[in-house]
């Protein structure tokens, strides 16, 4: 990295959105009212596997205020991908806007537009489905049984989702025979859902000319319009989509819902702006969730604990439709290659369709689940060694040029120095051997637990991503930056921003973004892979230079030097060696001395390679053993970002991901009925979140260890980071707390009474 | 349906408008006063995304008839700048604290902390998590969010310590 005296990267510069949220002013897609809009509804399956016999919607046609219903007749019959990817390795197109069948419980079968919400809802009732129930699974064990029913009809047979990702590297027997301590174990994870706080949403409007503007919540702009575009047979410049402010996605946002298509259509057929809108219990029906997994984890290790061999089946719940299952799967089983050396792997990772709600893309995208067993089994491993856990991490970290998950060798191995800089930050040796007991309170158990994670800045090589960026230079100096990226509320556009203003030379108040705008904005893949900044970032900083380089030419002129003598810094350009000499960008943009105005604009274009971020967490936990309740008291966790843009942004990511983790693995899941496929807590009083209350105590550290030549001055992703490793962390300290392992998540009070009454009885057996 | 007159005050300017007996405070203030800064959530009174002062009192906007409004003095976030040039204490802290992130609970949580420092501009750490319990944020970790509530709430005391001793 060349030694750069940074003035605008690496402050927390204030956000350009945040002055719109905390004034109100800012738009989300709810705020959008079209003169003459309709409400559009849609009625949902009360069964979870079904073939429609009829369905008759006269009577809600008939009911005062109904503009227009549709069903399966009344739909362009396309299959779909869930997750329009274009560029991705595999994808599953088994989705159809609505079928002569349901898959799962509470999955759209028709679709009303009203002069109100309220109409809109009563006409649901009025439609009337004749459903012939088919048997349904709604496990994955159940699933891949030989007699299971078959939910799809595509993919590769059985339920499966795509063919199973299987990877061998080394020899795995030889690794086993070498190993001096074998362990394996199941381990298992619920469904927690993003819950992001705006509910799903879009509105449709149609003009004269045929086109469509489509205002969605969506992290993925470009592939809503090349879905709507597909399917409804239209170009893609009578498809524009606009995304403005939007309420949080985690990844949960970048599929095509059916809302969307049925929204489009039903504006089409009233000829009127339609507005759809979740209610909160329809998020948790028709959003996304995490998946749920199975696996079986065997790994070998030696004395001293170095790993030898590690032999892993997982199973990704996919739910009734594929969605981002094969990226999950690919990116899941793969990163089991990795974070903690081994030489000899082998893997198998499966995706299986059940009659459940469609779990997709969310924070930590497969890797929540890997990580959680491999690190929980690590730190078993190192208790029945006799190493201490951070120690033990600290021999088995993935080192430079291992081969990462990606198949490339990794560049920046920043594990080593967040486990080191966290031992030290955490007082690690203090409080491992510090009192377990709490003195106010006999029933209360202490403990402290480490887990860690790699995570890649983007989605390459699983999809073929490419960053843009465009930056204008208007005639008064101050600068437009464009961009596809949408904001989900990480400060990405400003973080771009930044860039832009420091690679260009100019103060960060001179630049100003425009995103969210498929007519106007250069193409992008999405703000989905942590990768937003590493790789729009990185476009955006070949934009500013090249525009740097045309000011600068343009200002030689003016001042009859060479370019190569000028230098621009805060908006002022100035001659090296001459200081009286200087021009500001205003003045060089500006005609004069028989130099004509100009329009200056740059365009990058960025390819990423593969680069890792990696995080180590301590965690303090207090179990009260009367009630069954944990409690995490503080948390430091300790991320390298390679090189970090906005300190503030950076952090509150990762308290946001640390609360979200907190939630998996403590009290969040979705629970679905295992008898009929209801769900059982779609709503946010039964299905628990971490609130104020129940926020630890985080101390952030933020290091620049391991910049990646790939990045923005080294700078890498940490938007999905955060979730990972918190779990293990948690489900370790807490087994130091009180003796008990736990191979699964959410860690219920239940678990933790029933896991204390079990020791009890070993406790007394062996006495 | 036959529609309710109603007139009540908000942030400060008086409004009548026409409403069906059902309609909530919330969706009355998004769809027919015009003010979209109050947010949507979950419609039943679990999130607190669209928490609004009544008579002085924080309330879930979707949980309250907008018929019951009558007469009152409501505040949203838009009431929350003393003047158009001048944001409020808690909004310059939020800022500067990184407390938004997607911005969809900070309306609400904007006005259950105006209220949380009205009270009482030095709240103790425990006093602000009470106070945000009814508040969902599902990105900051609330971490910042704390932040900016103190340093609002210091901002506050010394302002008003130094307007009574001058
Ligand atoms: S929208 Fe009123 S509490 Fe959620
Ligand atoms: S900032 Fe997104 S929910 Fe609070």
């Amino acid at each position: 990295m060349t030694k750069h005296d940074f003035r605008i990267v690496g402050k927390s510069v204030k956000r350009q959105d945040v002055i719109e949220k905390v004034t109100g002013e800012g738009k989300y897609t709810g705020d959008y009212h079209l003169p003459g809009m309709l409400y559009g509804k849609i009625k949902r399956s009360d069964i979870a596997h079904a073939r429609i016999k009829s369905i008759d919607v006269s009577r809600a046609l008939a009911y005062p205020g109904v503009k227009a219903v549709l069903t399966h007749h009344d739909v362009p019959k396309v299959l779909h991908y869930g997750s329009p990817h274009p560029r991705s390795a595999s994808c599953t197109k088994d989705q159809y806007i609505l079928e002569d069948k349901v898959r799962f419980w509470g999955e759209g079968v028709a679709a009303v537009a009203a002069i109100s919400e309220e109409i809109a809802d009563e006409a649901l009732e009025l439609i009337e489905v004749e459903y012939e129930p088919l048997p349904a699974v709604f496990d994955v064990d159940s699933a891949q049984s030989p007699d299971a029913p078959q939910i799809h009809d595509v993919g590769p047979g059985g339920n499966l989702v795509i063919p199973p990702v299987q990877i061998e590297r080394g020899d795995v027997e030889k690794g086993f025979a070498e190993a001096d301590l074998i362990l394996e174990g199941w381990f298992e994870g619920g469904r927690p859902t993003p819950t992001y706080m705006e509910p799903n949403i879009c509105v449709a409007d149609w003009d004269g000319s045929g086109k469509l503007t489509f205002w969605t919540s969506t992290q993925t702009s470009f592939m809503v319009r090349g879905a709507l575009a597909e399917v409804l047979g239209l170009p893609l410049n009578k498809v524009r989509v606009l995304v403005d402010h939007m309420g949080g996605g985690f990844g949960a946002k970048q599929d095509l819902f059916q809302h969307e298509f049925l929204c489009a259509l039903l504006a089409k057929q009233c000829r009127r702006p339609v507005r759809m809108e979740f209610t909160r219990k329809e998020t948790f029906l028709a959003g996304r969730t995490r998946h749920p997994f199975k696996m079986w984890l065997k790994q070998g290790f030696r004395k001293d604990g170095t790993l030898t061999a590690r032999d892993m089946k997982i199973v990704y719940e996919s739910g009734a439709y594929g969605s981002h299952s094969p990226g999950v799967t690919n990116v899941g089983t793969a990163s089991a290659t990795s974070l903690y050396r081994c030489p000899n792997v082998r893997l198998d990772g499966r995706a299986v369709y059940t009659n459940t709600p469609i779990a997709g893309a969310f924070r930590g995208y497969g890797v929540v689940q890997t990580y959680y067993a491999i690190d929980i089994q690590i730190d078993e491993a190192a208790e029945k060694l006799g190493i201490d856990p951070a120690e033990m991490r600290l021999r088995n970290a993935v080192r430079e040029g291992d081969i990462a998950p990606s198949g490339h060798p990794i560049i920046g191995h920043g594990l080593e120095t967040c486990i080191s800089h966290g031992i030290k930050a955490f007082d690690w040796a203090g409080k491992r051997n510090a009192d377990r007991t709490d003195p106010r309170n006999p029933a209360i158990r202490k403990g402290w637990g480490i887990g860690c994670e790699m995570h890649g800045s983007s989605a390459y090589p699983g999809i073929k991503e490419q960053g843009n960026a465009t930056v204008k230079m208007n005639e008064d100096g101050s600068v437009t930056l464009l961009t596809g990226a949408a904001g989900l509320g990480t400060g990405a556009h400003t973080a771009l921003a930044q860039i832009v203003a420091e690679e260009l030379g100019v103060p960060f108040e001179s630049v100003s973004v425009v995103h969210g705008d498929t007519d106007v904005v250069p193409w992008d893949i999405g703000a989905f892979a942590s990768h937003t900044t590493y790789l729009v970032g990185s476009a955006a900083k070949m934009a500013a230079a090249e525009l740097r380089q045309r000011v600068l030419a343009r200002a030689a002129e003016k001042l009859q030097e060479k370019p190569e003598h000028l230098q621009m810094v805060d908006g002022i350009i100035t001659v090296e060696g001459k200081p009286g000499q200087s021009l500001t960008v205003h003045e060089a943009m500006g005609p004069s001395r028989g130099i004509p105005a100009e329009h200056l604009i740059a365009s990058g274009s960025y390819m990423p390679t593969k680069s890792y971020s990696f995080a180590a967490h301590f965690v303090e936990v207090a179990v009260d053993t009367e009630t069954g309740i944990i409690e995490c008291r503080k948390v430091v966790p300790v991320h390298d970002v390679g090189k970090v843009i906005h300190p503030i942004a950076a952090q509150g990511q990762i308290e946001g991901g640390i609360q979200q983790g907190i939630g998996h693995t403590l009290t969040e899941d979705y629970v679905i009925d295992r008898t009929n496929g209801r769900s059982l807590n779609a709503g946010l009083v039964d299905y628990k979140m971490p609130l104020s209350m129940d926020m630890p105590d985080i101390e952030t550290i933020i290091l620049e260890a391991a910049p990646d030549p790939g990045g923005p001055w080294g700078a890498k992703g940490v938007g999905e980071d955060p979730i990972i490793a918190i779990g293990p962390a948690i489900a370790n300290a807490v087994h130091d707390a009180i003796g008990v392992r736990f191979h699964h998540y959410p860690i219920t009070p239940e678990d933790v009474l029933e896991g204390l009454r079990r020791k009890a009885r070993q406790d007394a057996g062996a006495a | 349906m036959k529609k309710i007159h109603l007139e009540f005050s908000v942030n400060g300017e008086q409004r009548s408008v026409l409403v069906e007996g059902y309609r909530s405070l919330l969706d009355t203030l998004r769809e027919e006063v015009g003010l979209t800064g109050t947010k949507k959530g979950c419609d039943v009174g679990d999130c607190g995304a669209c928490t609004v002062m009544v008579n002085g009192q924080p309330v879930n906007a979707c949980l309250m008839l907008a018929a019951e409004a009558q007469g009152a003095e409501v505040l949203t976030v838009e009431g929350m700048q003393p003047n158009p040039d001048e944001l409020h204490p808690l909004q310059e802290a939020f800022m500067e604290h990184g407390a938004s992130q997607c911005g969809f609970c900070t309306p609400g949580i904007l006005i259950m902390a105006k209220h949380l420092l009205d009270q009482n501009p030095l709240p103790t750490d425990e006093e602000i998590r009470f106070g945000l319990s009814g508040n969902i944020c599902r990105c900051t970790g609330y971490t910042k969010i704390f932040d900016a509530i103190r340093t609002a709430g210091k901002r506050m005391a010394a302002a008003k310590a130094a307007s009574v001793e001058a």
